[in-house]
């Protein structure tokens, strides 16, 4: 019974017309669907977050939408953003005015001739159900180049906006490509109203020496499902540093598969904000496939209410990966009684000559840091709400972009009843 | 005027009953004092110190302290801050993600909202605090880190004082102030502490080694062994524990009945 609801349920996302460009790419991706379901419980990968509730909906495509941005704009970034709404490039909110000749940030419906490399980084990596599912059926989405040697000084705005009247599905996609030496900082925000299924593709590819600073803000309507898949290939030297705030979404899953190459450098951090009902699942995989390379991941969830958290974050070193320095931290706070957080490192080292070392703590507010908050004349309420708020706030005082990182510290400090202490920055 | 009145005080670490650490501590302090407690380890002497500020590892069993003459174990930890009594820790908690300057300015307005006078903005604060750190030899970027994160002994304890500066309390105790520190920044925080002293403010400094006392020079000193006060002497005290030990305190303690 189940595995006919879930087979009518992938069938019915792909009975629409399939898109006429990347024909075979969207052939092969609905080929490799066409056996499979939902993922379920006995599904290892998928063993703590049930899909059940997502296979009872059924989705329409996304019809084009107008929607008011003003609520979202940053003053870093005037001129260097694409707005797309329900998966569809949205021109007159978008402007690009002020990114540098040179770098091409345009819709991928009018860059096709530059996209010859989407999905070329599928190869060697099993493609998940929403990655085939987006690749399937894409509508648009933002390609992203950058020459050699160019350091684009301003922020880049991506923005991935859904109004869903009636259930909607949308399949973000992106491609971005940093050529040898190049640096880019990228902020790419999804939010919406209503309910929908939002199966966002990122490519991301940093060449030799490049520098490519991520941050990733999922603030998703309630209702929503997020399942996002992000595919990252850094080369010899370069940098990428990503950062993955989830704050929305009834269901989230984000998959991050990132590359190293030989002494490439990598940060993959997170963030989760649960509440209610909310699940929010990271199951990240990072490979080190050459020596010498670096990667920092520190992931952490605040989980109240009936919510929970999982996280998996899988690290590869290959045989020959020596000199590989990879640390992972899970951090997990849980703020009520029937909260919960599955966690669990998974490393595997083929290599002899390695720094590996991972961390998992779950628990609540330390007795000890409340106690010290009360005797400088916080009360109980007030020393609870500042430290879950810091919890937080250690992952964004990190951000780079000043506007993003206080709006993001004020919807923290809101979500965590910190705002009635002032200012916090 | 008694600022702080102790008597016949019993105390046990919470969850182990029938260990008693402090067995029937009495002490006065008045207003303008510097007193000095001092004691071998395991005396109990920072135990004192953290059960007159609340600390939820200590259980009272018995006794009674009274603060400007209320009773203190009616207010909760934050409501005796208010109040006045502020305690700079041995070991100072690190608060990753709350900037120091925030969090001083958020205890500075809780303690400003208490005594209804005006809160300070962020910009009023921060010409506020910048005179303070001066007293205390703090540089200008432990504003902007996260609360103790990363600081080294000496820049907790500089942070502690400091916060004693901020809040302005009645009674202040200060535990262990010398542990890791070096001399000069002891020096420092000896003379920050003489500065902050007035004739309406009461400093209880709980300390092992006579060291810190040649700096802040003490009115009293009180020995305490055994979870009780067994002498109590003027400053010179102090130099003579320095000279001779605490044996000498504990035999003729012994000798005289007190066991």
């Amino acid at each position: 019974m189940t595995l006919a609801l879930t087979s009518s349920f992938i069938a019915d996302l792909l009975a629409g017309p399939r898109p006429s460009e990347w024909g075979d790419l969207r052939k092969a991706a609905e080929a490799r669907l066409a056996g499979r379901d939902l993922p379920t419980s006995s599904d290892e990968d998928w063993k703590y977050t049930n899909l059940k509730a997502l296979g009872n909906l059924a989705f329409s495509p996304a019809p084009r939408a107008a929607v008011d941005i003003s609520g979202h704009l940053l003053p870093e970034m005037v001129g260097t953003r694409q707005v797309f709404v329900n998966g569809h490039h949205a021109p007159h909110a978008s402007c690009a005015s002020a990114v540098p000749a040179g770098v091409r940030f345009l819709p991928l419906s009018i860059a096709s001739e530059a996209c010859h490399s989407l999905g070329s980084l599928e190869n060697g990596a099993e493609q998940g159900v929403f990655e085939d599912l987006n690749t399937a059926r894409f509508e648009d989405g933002a390609v992203l180049l950058v020459p050699k040697n160019m350091k684009v000084a301003l922020p880049l705005h991506l923005l991935f906006i859904t109004k869903a009247d009636t259930p909607l599905a949308v399949f973000p996609r992106v491609l971005m490509v940093l050529e040898r030496g190049a640096e880019l900082e990228l902020v790419e925000e999804h939010y919406g109203t209503g309910t929908y299924l939002s199966c966002p593709v990122v490519e991301v590819r940093v060449g030799e020496g490049a520098v490519l600073r991520h941050e990733r803000v999922q603030r998703d309507s309630d209702e929503a499902f997020h399942f996002g898949t992000l595919r990252a290939e850094v080369a010899k030297g370069g940098q990428y540093h990503s950062r993955t705030l989830s704050f929305g979404a009834r269901l989230s899953r984000q998959q991050p598969w990132v590359r190293l190459a030989e002494g490439a450098e990598v940060s993959l951090d997170g963030l989760a904000l649960l509440d209610d009902h909310q699940v929010a699942d990271t199951h990240s995989f990072l490979l080190h496939a050459e020596p010498h390379a670096t990667s920092h991941q520190l992931h952490k969830c605040i989980v109240d209410g009936q919510a929970r958290a999982i996280f998996n974050g899988q690290i590869r070193v290959a045989p020959h990966a020596q000199g590989t320095d990879a640390r992972q931290q899970s951090r997990n706070l849980l703020l009520s009684e029937s909260a919960r957080m599955d966690t669990k490192p998974q490393l595997e080292i083929y290599a002899d000559d390695v720094k590996c070392s991972h961390g998992a703590t779950v628990g609540q507010l330390d007795p000890e840091e409340l106690f010290y908050l009360q005797s400088r004349g916080l009360n109980a309420d007030d020393a609870r709400n500042l430290l879950t708020y810091g919890f937080a706030g250690d992952v964004l005082n990190r951000i780079p972009v000043a506007s993003l990182r206080r709006a993001l510290r004020q919807l923290v400090m809101a979500r965590t009843q910190a705002d009635s202490l002032g200012d916090l920055s | 005027m008694v600022m702080l009145s102790i008597k016949n005080l019993h105390a046990e670490a919470a969850g182990k009953p029938g260990k008693p650490i402090l067995r029937g501590l009495s002490l006065e302090v008045e207003a303008g004092e510097v007193c000095a407690l001092m004691g071998p380890n395991g005396s109990g002497k920072s135990t004192l110190g953290k059960v007159l500020v609340g600390h939820p590892a200590y259980e009272v069993t018995g006794g009674e302290v009274l603060f400007e003459g209320k009773n203190l174990f009616d207010l909760e930890p934050d409501a005796r801050a208010r109040a006045g009594i502020f305690m700079g820790f041995q070991h100072p908690i690190e608060v990753p993600g709350v900037s120091n300057a925030a969090f001083l300015r958020l205890a500075y307005n809780k303690k400003a909202e208490a005594e209804g006078r005006d809160e300070l903005d962020p910009l009023e604060f921060d010409d506020f605090i910048h005179e303070k750190i001066k007293l205390v030899a703090m540089k200008e970027e432990f504003l902007d880190r996260s609360l103790n994160e990363g600081f080294s002994g000496g820049e907790k304890k500089r942070n502690e004082i400091l916060q004693m500066a901020v809040l302005e309390p009645k009674l202040a105790i200060l535990d262990e102030l010398d542990s890791g520190l070096d001399i000069d920044a002891l020096r420092v925080l000896g003379d920050a502490v003489n500065k902050l002293q007035r004739p309406d403010r009461a400093l209880l400094i709980i300390t092992h080694f006579p060291r810190i006392l040649e700096t802040i020079q003490p009115q009293y000193v009180h020995v305490l062994s055994g979870g009780r006060i067994l002498k109590s002497a003027g400053k010179e005290l102090a130099i003579e524990l320095e000279e001779r030990g605490y044996d000498w305190v504990l035999e003729e303690a012994a000798a005289g009945g007190v066991r």
